[in-house]
This record gives C-alpha cells, sequence and structure tokens, in this order.
C-alpha cells in the first residue's frame, strides 16, 4: 500500500542506492552471513551518513589549514577521526 | 551620379540607398552591364550585395537570385519608397539585383556603400586610388553563376580578410585570383568605411584558403581510433604509428586518464592496456612505451625489465609486462620472435590476474559511487589523490562494519543481519539517539522509494490506492 503512489508514475529514483553493491560486498566478507532485504538500504544509509561527517569534518580541516584544496592529508586525519568515532 | 556621390558622404544608410535607388531607376534592369554608367550603377550595388552577401552569408543564393530576379527586384526597388521598407530590406534587393557583371568602380559607387551596421557600404568615400582596387574587385563578378558562387563566397571572404590585413593599405591581397581583386577592394572600401561588417572575418579567412577550411578536425580522431586498433591487434601493428604514438598516446591518455583513474576492465584484455591504466603508472608506462619504441628491437629485452623493476610494484604489475610486451616496436624480424616468447609469458599472468581484476573493477567502481557523493558533501574542489584516500577509507569502513554486524547478529543468534541490527549499529555510532530516530534519518537521507520500503507507516491513513 505504501508503494502504490509511486507505481503509476515511472519508476526512476534519485541518488539511488548500489543495493547489488552493498549485497556483494557483504557476501564477499561475510559469505555465511545472510543480509535481509531492506537491511542493504539501511547500510547505505549508514554510508551515506558516514560520508557527510567526513566530508565535513575533511572541510573543517582544509579550512583550518587555509586550503582552498582537499588533500589526502586532510581526509587522513578526518578519516582518522570518524573511524575512531564509527567504531560501535 | 558621381558627383552626387562624391558630395553626400552621409553615412545614413537611407540616404545612401535613396542615392541607388536614384541611380538604379534609369538604366535597364535587366542587364546593367549594358552602360558604362549602369555600369558603374552596378558596380554600386555589387559593393553593397557583396558586403550584403558578406553579411548574410547566403552568397550562394544571391547570386543565383542575382542572376534571375534582377528584373524584378529592380522594379521592386524603383516601385517601392525607401521609407516604406527598411534600408536593410532594401539593400537586400539591391544584392539580389546587383549584376554580377560589375565593372568598374567608380569611386562614387563605392561611396553609397555603407548599410545599416552590418553591412561594409559606410561611407565609401573611396579615394581614386580605390577606384582600381574596387575595379579588380568588381570585375570577377562577371564570371558564370557556379564560378560566381565560389568567387563571391571567396570574395567576401577574401574581403572582409583583406579588409582586417590591409586596412589602412586597401592594396595587398593575399590570395588566389579572384581573392585578390575583392581583397583590394574591400580592402579599399573598408577603410574608408566606418562601420565595417566582421561578420564573416572568420569565415574569409577560412574560405581563402580551402584547403584549411576542409581540414576536417576529425582526423586526429581518426589517427587515434586507428592506433588503438593497432594496438589492440598486434603488437607488430604497434610499429606503424610510432610516429604518431606521441601525439596519439597523449589525447587518449589523457581523456582515458581523466575519465576513470580505475579503468581497469580494459586491462588485461587487449595490449591497450597502457591507456586504462592508472595516471601514474600510465605515464610511466607512457614513457617507458616510447623509450621502448624509440629505442631498438634488440633494447626491447633490456628495457623490459628496467621498466618493470622501475615501475611501481602494484597490481598493474602483470599488465605492464603485456602492456610492454606489445610496446617494443619496430623491426618485424625481431617483433616476430619476441612477440612470440611475450605473449606465452603473457598468457599465465593474465589467467591469474583475471580473477581479482573482475572482482575489483566492480568494487572500485561501488567505492567511486561513493566518493563522488563525499566529494559533493565536502563543497570543495579535491586532488586526484584525496578521492582515492576517500576510498580507502570507504574499503576500512565497510570492512568494520561487515564485522560489527556479524556480532550484532551472532549476539542475537541468529545467520542473518537484520534491521534491529543495523539500528542497533547506528546507535552505538552515535547516529541515532534519543533525539534523533532512525526513521527520522531515514526520511532525510533516503529518497522516497526507500523510505516507503523501510518505513510500513509512512503513508498510512491517507487515500485509498488501487491495488496493483
Amino acid at each position: 500500500m505504501a508503494l502504490s503512489a509511486t507505481v503509476s508514475q515511472r519508476k526512476r529514483v534519485k541518488r539511488k542506492a548500489p543495493r547489488g553493491f552493498l549485497k556483494r560486498l557483504f557476501k564477499r566478507q561475510k559469505p555465511h552471513l545472510r543480509l535481509e532485504t531492506s537491511c542493504d538500504l539501511l547500510v547505505h544509509l549508514n554510508c551515506l551518513l558516514f560520508i557527510r561527517r567526513l566530508a565535513e569534518e575533511t572541510r573543517t580541516d582544509a579550512c583550518k589549514n587555509k586550503c582552498g584544496i582537499i588533500k589526502d592529508q586532510h581526509v587522513l586525519a578526518a578519516a582518522k577521526v570518524m573511524l575512531k568515532k564509527s567504531r560501535g | 551620379m558621381a558627383d552626387s556621390y562624391v558630395s553626400d558622404n552621409e553615412p545614413t544608410t537611407r540616404t545612401l540607398l535613396r542615392r541607388v535607388l536614384d541611380a538604379e531607376v534609369p538604366r535597364t534592369p535587366r542587364r546593367p552591364r549594358s552602360t558604362r554608367a549602369g555600369a558603374q550603377r552596378t558596380l554600386v550595388e555589387t559593393p553593397f550585395s557583396m558586403r550584403l552577401r558578406s553579411q548574410t552569408k547566403t552568397t550562394a543564393r544571391w547570386h543565383s537570385h542575382r542572376a534571375r530576379s534582377i528584373g524584378r527586384l529592380a522594379h521592386i526597388q524603383t516601385s517601392e519608397h525607401l521609407k516604406e521598407q527598411t534600408p536593410r530590406t532594401l539593400l537586400e534587393n539591391i544584392l539580389l539585383t546587383a549584376p554580377e557583371s560589375s565593372m568598374v568602380m567608380p569611386e562614387s559607387v563605392v561611396k553609397p556603400v555603407p548599410v545599416l551596421q552590418m553591412v561594409q557600404f559606410s561611407s565609401r568615400e573611396s579615394s581614386p586610388g580605390s577606384l582600381e582596387l574596387q575595379l579588380p574587385e568588381l570585375e570577377p563578378p562577371t564570371t558564370l553563376a557556379p564560378s560566381q558562387l565560389a568567387s563571391g563566397k571567396r570574395k567576401q571572404r577574401l574581403r572582409l580578410s583583406e579588409f582586417q590585413q590591409g586596412m589602412d593599405q586597401g592594396l595587398p591581397v593575399p590570395q588566389g585570383p579572384l581573392a585578390e581583386p575583392h581583397g583590394n577592394a574591400g580592402a579599399s572600401s573598408l577603410t574608408s568605411s566606418l562601420n565595417l561588417t566582421f561578420a564573416t572575418p572568420l569565415l574569409t579567412q577560412s574560405v581563402q584558403r580551402p584547403g584549411l577550411a576542409r581540414r576536417p578536425p576529425t582526423r586526429r580522431a581518426v589517427d587515434v581510433g586507428a592506433f588503438l586498433q593497432d594496438l589492440q591487434d598486434t603488437s607488430a601493428a604497434l610499429a606503424l604509428p610510432g610516429d604518431r604514438t606521441p601525439v596519439a598516446t597523449l589525447p587518449t591518455d589523457t581523456v582515458l586518464e581523466d575519465t576513470q583513474p580505475f579503468s581497469q576492465p580494459l586491462i588485461g584484455r587487449s595490449p591497450s592496456m597502457h591507456h586504462s591504466l592508472p595516471c601514474p603508472s600510465l605515464s610511466a608506462e607512457r614513457t617507458v612505451s616510447r623509450r621502448t619504441r624509440s629505442s631498438g628491437p634488440g633494447m626491447q629485452k633490456n628495457n623490459t625489465s628496467p621498466e618493470l623493476a622501475s615501475s611501481t610494484p602494484e597490481f598493474p604489475q602483470a599488465r605492464q609486462l603485456e602492456f610492454l610486451e606489445p610496446a617494443p616496436p619496430t623491426s618485424p624480424a625481431v617483433l616476430s620472435s619476441e612477440p612470440l616468447e611475450p605473449l606465452s609469458a603473457r598468457l599465465p599472468p593474465r589467467v591469474q590476474t583475471a580473477g581479482p581484476r573482475l572482482r575489483q573493477d566492480p568494487y572500485k567502481t561501488g567505492l567511486s559511487h561513493y566518493a563522488k557523493l563525499f566529494s559533493f558533501y565536502a563543497k570543495m574542489p579535491m586532488e586526484k589523490k584525496a578521492l582515492e584516500m576517500v576510498e580507502k577509507c570507504l574499503d576500512k569502513y565497510f570492512q568494520r562494519l561487515c564485522d560489527d554486524l556479524d556480532v550484532f547478529a551472532a549476539h542475537a543468534g541468529r545467520k542473518t543481519v537484520r534491521l534491529e541490527d543495523l539500528e542497533l549499529l547506528m546507535r552505538r555510532q552515535g547516529l541515532v539517539n534519543d533525539q534523533i530516530s532512525l526513521h527520522v534519518l531515514v526520511e532525510r537521507h533516503l529518497p522516497l522509494e526507500y523510505r516507503q520500503l523501510l518505513i510500513p507507516c509512512a503513508f498510512s491513513g491517507n487515500a485509498v490506492f488501487p491495488a496493483q
């Protein structure tokens, strides 16, 4: 019932989630595990949020160094912080 | 007539046109070449027409029209009054009627040239010298219509180019027999004229040298394509475009490099790998390939080893082998023997690397998808190295994510990862807390379709949809 609104329209999702990619990735990493149907969407959401936070962190890092371009050292420093934060 | 033209040097198109029309009226429209005066008037028209033609760039049409509709238009011109028509239309009519057989160009004729701004009539206060210059210009139009077409085109363009070149001189005539007179006349007229049309300066230059204009830029692309084909076919084929490689490789490499730094799918498929290799190795290999090509066949083997050593010891090493094999150029005698050996040596590494390569291709593309999102979120220009770093971080992140999910599912005694596991993960990550629930995040960041999948009650309480 929730889907009926979009069925009539042309199904073209903007900013699609690479569901196949995520599923394949999980399968490769954990072949003994199974991923539920809509779980990969949440995984995608998780990735989006992670990247968003990482990007913001990188941007602040670059601005701190008064750089107009993001360099890999900024990314590296920001990633260290972020990976620590998203340890779960 | 001439005097009147000479006396009145008003730049207004209207007055000039009036003068022209007055001059036109008395003479027979059919064959203006009959009389000298008529010729003069026609000459007046021809510069107009020429200018207009250059303006409108419809030379062919004008020419043809001219021959046919001289009489018609002449009548039209005479009948219609200047004020009723716009000067532009009138001038166009003049163009149509103006006979190609413009003969001598008296100074007076030159003067009433200026048309609106487009036409280069502007104040033909031509000096006496211009007369002579214009003479040759106008003569060519007497040629046949088809030739006139071409000549007209050339005339217009040449004139403009002439104008550009010999603004002050009004003399130089660079090219073509037709070009010269036109150029002279154009230059002369243009020098005096105030409003010069630069509508087709580029065209003129190009048309002046038809050979230049005809040169298709695609020739380069063809070379590149042929070069790629040669690369793909055999190593021997590479020997052919040896001269072109420095030119061809550059554009292709740059193009390929820009499109995908990880265009690995191409790698290993064909000898044209060096195009698809990542940028750093690409550059190294390019130089290497050039070196190999430049060096004799005898040096091939020597080169391959230092090249291998020099090249980055990554995954492309096998590729380099294959790449270098085809790279060695030239002498067919040596090539015939050498390609066999490298081919045999190439096959095993190909098979070996086929597996991991395929796995990495979609993996890398998936990562690059997220890397693009990163650059979008960052809102700042990024280096390519930074993007690669982002992809590495993503890789680590994914690994961690899978491990965590595994732990959570195992903790719950399940072998399937469920939504609760993910929610728990996000809670632990700090994304979901008491203030922000998972549903909120879903609604914020995911498109509608996914939202509906994840939140079953998103549309509850609304209109009844037909079951489809």
